[in-house]
């Protein structure tokens, strides 16, 4: 049988920046090959989000001005959003978004903005400087290294419940001194990682899509779909 | 001119010789040496002119190209910067180059990069500035596009009288009250929809009131005839109106504005933009739309972006990618070809490409997927990213030959079934590609820009 899954892409036409959508991209590629459809829906301002109608959510990265707007409005969604996260909902978050998951983060003009609280980290902000080029982390439980491209002004420090997706290896991360690179908590992923992230590290569009299977579909066998290889793309 | 600048000028002008003779080169170290001399010598230097600026993120390069052409219909005497020289120093150099000026006030019309609008405006008052778009380009640069904007208008406001012309589908340049007089250009050919850009356009909210704008025509990126479906703000009044969009092809287009019939020797829709913006600054500059005619027919040569070349018979066409927006361009453009083709992407990610190749994701080379392009060749220092996202937009492994080796590449071009062949290139892969078609014997050295 083939399998379908609805994909919230939330702030699609917002948070957008360095090519982020090809994470979608990636996710339809890897998708296909594991028989599965994916029904992608830009969820964006003044928009409802029903936990129950979706699957699978990706929010990814945005420019000061519109990340502004998101985050006022996102408090229209924050109780849905918890709800498909404590679920066990898998939600893939970049930069801004993952920002947006937190506490609060600091704005471009120094201003408290508030993020929904989902995920226990929060982010200030660097005076003047970001942290850009090339960075790698190693994910402790999985042995899986990922690669990716960070480009942040933002020091997001993690809180309890969440583990960072991998430690640093090279490059500087959520904040450059803690050695932790993004978040993972229940089946949500963070990370500060462009790339995009999913086009470079296929193994976390494997897990995110196998954990959207199961929880969809929980009698069915993944088996197969969880031994896909995932060639190295970088 | 003050003694102080007499000398700064003789200066640059001698280290230009001295450079241009000698050293085959010189485009910004004279005016590093004048303006080492004399800070100010831009005031002194420019005068003389009436100022045209031009700027924004794509299109700079041939805008000024044809606007030049364009007022040459009636004005002899134009002065201009010769491609990349569009910052300070280049500027500068450019004006110390000049040879006297025969008649009266002479134009000068300059290429600003957008961050050096304000290092020219603190010395001249320009007659008028064209604002061509703003989007994405080297974030790490510039950042984002509101700030990018911003430096603009920072140098706009020291010359409050100058006319701006600038595209009326862009809604950023519609999001300011500013105190200059404006003209817009902009297309003007679709009956009206209703439509929102693809999710991933960048600068879709309404300046007013912070909804996602809407649009009765769209032509690409967040450009068109735009409207706010909350609080009423629309895309202004065009002054200068592309009527009618007629055949594209990759090597031409043809066009009504505000009625009268235009063809240039180029495809694309940006440079369809481009001459809006050449025919709306030469109709400021009371050209008659004949004479903006005569100059897209006759300037032929400022097409030289899309050079093709002779590689054993195949048709090569080098186009350089830098940016999302002008990517989809390019893939959009080559799409309007109705011969077969093979296409080449080669990335680089230096300093000069931009160091991260996140955006090639942005680029819609999906559209390319019903092409049924028999060939297609990733290469690069890059290589494995736009392999990747080749394979990701459904170019099938039979048909993907992945080299990132550019001596190689070449030997595989030969090889494709197709007479046409399309280079898609960041900008140092563009200039070791040229390298070695040069070593080859297939162009004559240089840039050919």
């Amino acid at each position: 049988m083939s399998y379908e899954l609805n994909v919230a892409h939330l702030y699609g036409d917002l948070m957008n920046t360095y090519g982020d959508v090809g994470n979608i991209l990636a996710l339809n590629y890897y998708a296909k090959q594991m028989d599965v459809t994916l029904n992608v829906k830009v969820v964006s301002l003044e928009e409802s989000f029903h936990a129950a109608d979706y699957d699978l959510a990706f929010f990814g990265g945005g420019q000061d001005f519109e990340q502004t707007i998101v985050s006022q409005d996102i408090q229209t969604k924050k109780a849905e959003l918890i709800k498909f996260i404590e679920s066990g909902g898998p939600l893939l978050a970049i930069c801004g978004g993952f920002q947006l998951l937190g506490h609060y983060y600091i704005g471009a003009d120094g201003e408290k903005l508030p993020g929904i609280g989902a995920l226990d980290h929060y982010t200030l902000a660097q005076d003047h400087n970001r942290f850009i080029g090339d960075i790698v982390i190693k994910n402790q439980e999985t042995g899986e290294t990922y690669h990716g491209f960070e480009n942040h002004q933002g020091l997001t420090y993690l809180g309890k419940g969440e583990r960072p997706l991998g430690n640093v290896i090279s490059g500087k991360g959520n904040n450059g001194e803690d050695g932790t690179e993004g978040a993972i908590y229940k089946n949500v992923y963070c990370s500060y990682f462009h790339g995009p992230i999913l086009t470079r590290n296929g193994d976390i569009a494997k897990h995110l899509l196998v954990a959207a299977l199961k929880r969809k579909y929980p009698d069915a066998d993944f088996s197969q779909q969880e031994a896909l290889p995932i060639p190295a793309t970088f | 001119m003050s003694f102080r600048s007499g000398v700064a000028t003789f200066a640059g002008k001698s280290s230009y010789w001295f450079l241009h003779t000698f050293l085959h080169g010189g485009s910004s170290l004279p005016g590093k040496i004048t303006l080492k001399l004399d800070p100010n010598i831009l005031r002194t230097l420019g005068a003389k002119y009436d100022v045209i600026v031009i700027t924004g993120t794509n299109g700079k390069t041939l805008t000024t190209a044809l606007t030049v052409s364009v007022l040459r219909e009636k004005y002899p005497d134009i002065l201009t910067n010769p491609t990349g020289s569009n910052m300070e120093q280049g500027i500068v150099t450019t004006f110390l180059n000049a040879k006297n000026p025969k008649t009266g006030r002479p134009l000068a019309v300059l290429e600003v990069d957008e961050a050096n609008v304000i290092k020219v405006t603190q010395y001249i008052e320009p007659k008028a500035f064209v604002f061509t778009n703003i989007f994405r380009d080297q974030m790490d640069r510039y950042g984002e596009i509101y700030t990018t904007y911003q430096k603009i208008l920072d140098g706009v406001a020291l010359a409050p009288n100058a006319t701006i012309i600038a595209n009326g589908d862009s809604p950023i340049f519609h999001s300011k009250e500013l105190p200059n007089p404006i003209q817009y250009y902009g297309f003007d050919n679709q009956p009206d929809g209703d439509f929102k850009a693809k999710p991933n356009t960048d600068g879709v909210l309404c300046p007013n009131c912070e909804h996602i704008l809407h649009y009765h025509s769209l032509t690409y990126s967040n450009q068109g005839k735009y409207f706010c479906p909350n609080c009423g703000f629309s895309r202004p009044e065009l002054t200068y109106r592309l009527t009618k969009l007629g055949e594209q092809t990759p090597t031409s287009s043809k066009f009504d504005i505000d009625g009268h019939p235009f063809k240039i020797q180029v495809g694309g829709t940006y440079n369809i933009y481009n001459a809006l913006a050449a025919y709306a600054v030469g109709r400021f500059m009371g050209v008659t739309p004949e004479q903006v005619s005569d100059a897209f027919n006759a300037n032929q040569q400022v097409f030289g972006r899309q050079e093709v070349i002779n590689v054993d018979g195949k048709r090569v066409t080098i186009i350089l990618v830098k940016n999302p927006v002008g990517l989809d361009q390019v893939l959009h453009m080559i799409g309007t070809d109705t011969h077969p083709f093979s296409l080449v992407g080669l990335l680089n990610a230096n300093y000069a490409d931009g160091i991260d190749t996140s955006w090639i994701w942005d680029g819609d080379f999906e559209q390319l997927a019903d092409r049924d392009i028999p060939t297609v060749i990733t290469g690069g220092e890059r290589y494995k990213d736009i392999t990747f996202r080749l394979k990701v937009a459904g170019i099938p492994d039979d048909r993907h030959i992945v080299e990132p080796n550019l001596e190689k590449v070449v030997d595989e071009i030969k090889k494709v079934s197709t007479d046409r062949v399309y280079v898609l290139a960041t900008y140092t892969a563009m200039l070791q590609m040229r390298k070695i078609l040069a070593d080859k014997g297939y162009v004559k050295e240089g840039l050919g820009l």
